[in-house]
């Protein structure tokens, strides 16, 4: 069965960019408010809003069974609206809420990966039926507590057949253009629209949300809405028709029709927004059914402010800088990217070009400089569409503390810092999976079993987890932190020795050396496998991923406190202004940010460890001398520290100097990542985080300094 | 002299259509068409749907940590292509390059990597009738790169397995 209509694939896309957005803003409202026990009347309209998109939307791509669930959703939340305090406490509403959200996150991949022909509609009935079951919980808990609170339910029975006639209220025939297909949708989500203009009194045919036959009608007779604007004025409603997608033309018929004036008296002057919420209503119609008649003028009033209320907190929802923003495909940002990439190597190669070696060009360096300001602006405007803060993906983990809190039946907090940081969207994307992966490792792992131990070690009950990111030189640091018991080093050790991992004596190795085992591949502490980690495929893994958008990954622990992992990124992740070294015929760059500063030695400042190891005095201070070289053996002429230059590099505090041939200058390179084939060497172990091509198509090794100091 | 392998290519590229037709004749079916190339005096094939281009060889970037039949990597077009000497590949000694050493560049799917070879000899159209049946030599390492081998009238050809050829876990095996 294909997916989608024909035609309609285009819109997949944003139909599940959408919609996963608003299923991650139901997760943390749903969170929100299951912290503070209480449903507010905004998040309850904010809930309903994001289910009904989600439901119209589905309905329009034609996903039968997400548009039911939502729908099926949409009833519980309707109980709850009536009543909000009937959901404290009523964890099955959260469990139940967080299934469907977790339903359609898993449908949305579904439809995403699956191929044309092999979709097939997943079979929601059983939380169907769960949610038909919490519905009629929540609805006898309503009435058992107070049987009066569905008295004011608004009341309606079926929604007016015909027009209904108010004052200043106006009728407007719209019609879609030929063949844009699903009429009843489109006037569904022309309706929607107008609800936020006005308040719409009837429309004809009525039910166009949920039966397709109606499209039909709407072909042949146009769709028929009549609706009163907020302050009585009609035009901004007009104007929303217009602008409206798919309309054709539209007719304003003036005055309603007289018999329309005498139905709506008799069936519900009370209707006013009924006809798109018919199904909850008609069940609770019983009660004021049975007295319509004391009250036919107080009444609208109350539904009416109600109305407007929502409409407002949709308007608020949807933001005053709308117009501002616009969404971008990725793909078209990448290629801009790129392209900003070549201009800048495509730069060098003019600039730096051998044929204006010698030449004293005044203008020409004048011109040379102004181009590259503007290289530079450009590059720092592109760099800046991708940042993206990190508040998404730190949210998410929100929901599996909280998930696995009542799995584990431990209780932890989650701790959000620095989420406002931004970084490339790129690195967003990559980071989703590890970030998860370690909160999980700092749930199962470091949070303690037992309460007691924890008190017993003079900890609070409540364990924490803390995400925290923030900017530093150039790079972004996220830390995943737990107040736990830590790693404990001996475990490790043992634990280690009898998967074989280990390479040298036992006592040779440092604290910090046996806390980074556990990034090994197929190592796991864990004695048993558990549903959330201890496969030991876990860290390396976590390693590798982030490895993959360039960052590292260390582990801090202290044994009875607590762990840390560290993530480190670079910031700009394909460009870096780089001090091209020569080493042999090999040409190496070194991020700038690293750099200390470079030196020329006289024999005396030499010192040699036990070792062998070459050692320099500098303004007091002693370097350990490292030969490029040497490190990845490279045959060169110049062998002597004297002949050569010494650059000092600074990573995390520690120093070390490097001996190349000869420096050659600075030069902004565009990263590129080794080629797949070499993937299986671990090249980025040796020290090296890439390869550039320079001005003059050759290619340079990068540097990565922090590795090659580890 | 790439120009002229080049155009070779493209010469072939021009065939293909009398390649089809020539598919109909089922007493002279062209299978496929294999690029030969030189090492030492034995020639090699390399399936042409599986060549992207034959290039001279360019400066070559050696990189630390990887086996010594890898040379490097080389600057394609802005496209960063590690190169393999096939002589150490296949466990010969290697020999300086000279003006007929190149590079060929074979692709299987995402993984792009380049030959160095001898020496390019030529295109030639694969029947049926050339394909001589393989002994069975599962398991015996010098042969395990070998898709097919081919009898000439010039000679045999041995039709390199490229993606065996630069397969992660063959390499793995082999270190």
């Amino acid at each position: 069965m294909a997916k989608v209509e024909p035609g309609m694939e285009s819109m997949l896309e944003m139909y599940i960019f959408e919609t996963n957005t608003l299923l991650e803003q139901l997760d943390e409202i749903l969170l929100r408010t299951e912290d503070a026990n209480v449903f507010s009347q905004e998040d309850i309209n904010e809930i309903f809003r994001i289910m009904h998109t989600i439901k119209g939307s589905s309905a329009m791509m034609g996903f039968e069974n997400l548009q039911h669930l939502a729908h099926k959703g949409e009833d519980m939340f309707f109980v709850i609206r009536e009543k909000p305090e009937i959901a404290k406490d009523a964890h099955f509403v959260y469990e139940l809420i967080f299934e469907v959200s977790d339903l359609y996150k898993a449908e949305i991949e579904y439809i995403q990966n699956t191929g044309d022909d092999d979709y097939t509609p997943t079979d929601f009935s059983e939380t169907f039926h769960k949610l038909e079951e919490a519905t009629e919980k929540l609805k006898a808990m309503e009435n058992g507590e107070a049987p009066s609170a569905s008295a004011s339910a608004p009341a309606a029975s079926a929604p007016a057949p015909t027009p209904a006639a108010e004052e200043g209220s106006m009728t407007v025939r719209v019609f879609f253009e030929d063949g844009c297909k699903m009429e009843n949708l489109r006037a569904f989500l022309l309706l929607t629209k107008i609800k936020d203009e006005a308040e719409v009194i009837s429309c004809t045919p009525p039910d166009v949300e949920s039966n397709a036959d109606t499209a039909k009608d709407i072909i042949e007779n146009g769709f028929l809405v009549t609706f009163k604007g907020f302050d009585g004025n009609n035009d901004a409603v007009i104007k929303t028709i217009e602008g409206a997608v798919n309309v054709e033309s539209y007719e304003i018929i003036d005055t309603p029709a007289a018999p329309a004036e005498e139905k709506p008296a008799e069936t519900a002057p009370t209707a006013p927004a009924a006809p798109v919420e018919k199904a909850p209503v008609q069940e609770k119609a019983p009660a004021p059914a049975a007295a319509p008649a004391p009250t036919p003028v107080a009444k609208p009033e109350a539904p009416k402010a109600a109305v407007a209320k929502a409409q407002d907190d949709i308007k608020k929802a949807n933001g005053g800088q709308k117009q501002s923003l616009i969404s971008v495909n990725l793909s078209k940002l990448d290629t801009l990217h790129d392209i900003v990439g070549e201009i800048i190597t495509t730069e060098s190669m003019v600039i730096a070009n051998p044929d204006l070696e010698g030449l004293e060009l005044e203008s020409f360096s004048k011109a040379a400089r102004q181009l590259r300001k503007l290289t530079d602006e450009l590059q720092d405007t592109v760099m800046s569409i991708r940042m993206v803060p990190l508040a998404g993906v730190f949210q998410k983990m929100g929901r599996i503390v909280r998930d696995m809190k009542i799995k584990l039946g431990k209780e932890a907090e989650l701790v959000l810092e620095g989420e406002t940081t931004e970084v490339d969207k790129s690195i967003v994307d990559n980071l989703n999976d590890p970030l998860m992966h370690l909160v999980r490792n700092c749930m199962d792992h470091g949070i303690e079993d037992d309460v007691n131990t924890r008190i017993a070690a003079g900890k609070p009950e409540k364990g924490t987890v803390k995400l925290s990111a923030r900017h530093s030189a150039g790079e972004v640091i996220i830390t995943v932190s737990d107040d736990g018991a830590g790693i404990n080093c001996a475990k490790v050790l043992e634990k280690a020795k009898k998967n074989g991992i280990l390479t040298k004596p036992e006592n040779e190795y440092t604290t910090k050396e046996i806390q980074n085992m556990i990034l090994l591949p197929g190592f796991s502490t864990n004695d048993t496998v558990t549903e959330y980690s201890g496969r030991g495929v876990g860290m390396d893994v976590v390693r590798s991923n982030i490895e993959q958008c360039g960052g590292t990954l260390n582990v801090e622990s202290e044994e009875g406190k607590g762990s840390s992992f560290i993530i480190r990124i670079p910031l700009t992740l394909a460009i870096v202004e780089g001090m091209k070294l020569k080493v042999g015929d090999t040409i190496f760059t070194v991020p700038i940010s690293s750099i200390k500063e470079s030196l020329m030695v006289a024999n005396n400042q030499l010192l040699h460890d036990t070792k062998q190891g070459e050692m320099i005095m500098i303004r007091g201070m002693c370097y350990p001398i490292l030969r490029l070289h040497e490190k990845f053996n490279m045959p060169t002429e110049v062998t002597k520290l004297e002949d050569g230059i010494l650059l000092l590099v600074d990573v995390g505090g520690k120093n070390v100097c490097l001996f190349a041939d000869k420096l050659i200058g600075e030069q902004p390179v565009v990263v590129k990542p080794f080629p797949k084939y070499l993937s299986q060497y671990n090249i980025k172990a040796q020290g090296l985080s890439g390869c550039t091509v320079m001005g003059d198509g050759t290619i340079s090794l990068i540097i990565d300094v922090n590795n090659l100091i580890s | 002299m790439s120009e002229n392998y080049n155009d070779k290519l493209q010469e072939l590229l021009n065939t293909q259509k009398a390649m089809e037709d020539a598919k109909k004749d089922p007493q002279n079916t062209v299978i496929t068409k294999v690029l030969t190339f030189f090492i030492g005096d034995q020639v090699y094939g390399i399936e042409i749907p599986e060549v992207i281009e034959i290039i001279e060889v360019p400066p070559i970037t050696a990189v630390p940590g990887v086996p010594s039949y890898i040379k490097g990597i080389i600057n394609v077009r802005s496209k960063i292509v590690p190169v393999v000497n096939i002589r150490s590949r296949f466990g010969k000694e290697e020999i300086p390059f000279n003006d007929r050493t190149c590079i060929i560049i074979v692709s299987t799917g995402e993984v792009s990597v380049g030959l160095i070879v001898d020496s390019v000899a030529d295109v030639v159209p694969v029947t049926e009738q050339h394909i001589s049946n393989t002994p069975d030599l599962t398991g015996v390492n010098s042969n395990r790169f070998i898709k097919s081998i081919l009898e000439m009238s010039d000679g045999i050809k041995l039709v390199l397995d490229v993606s065996k050829l630069i397969d992660e876990h063959a390499a793995e095996e082999f270190k």
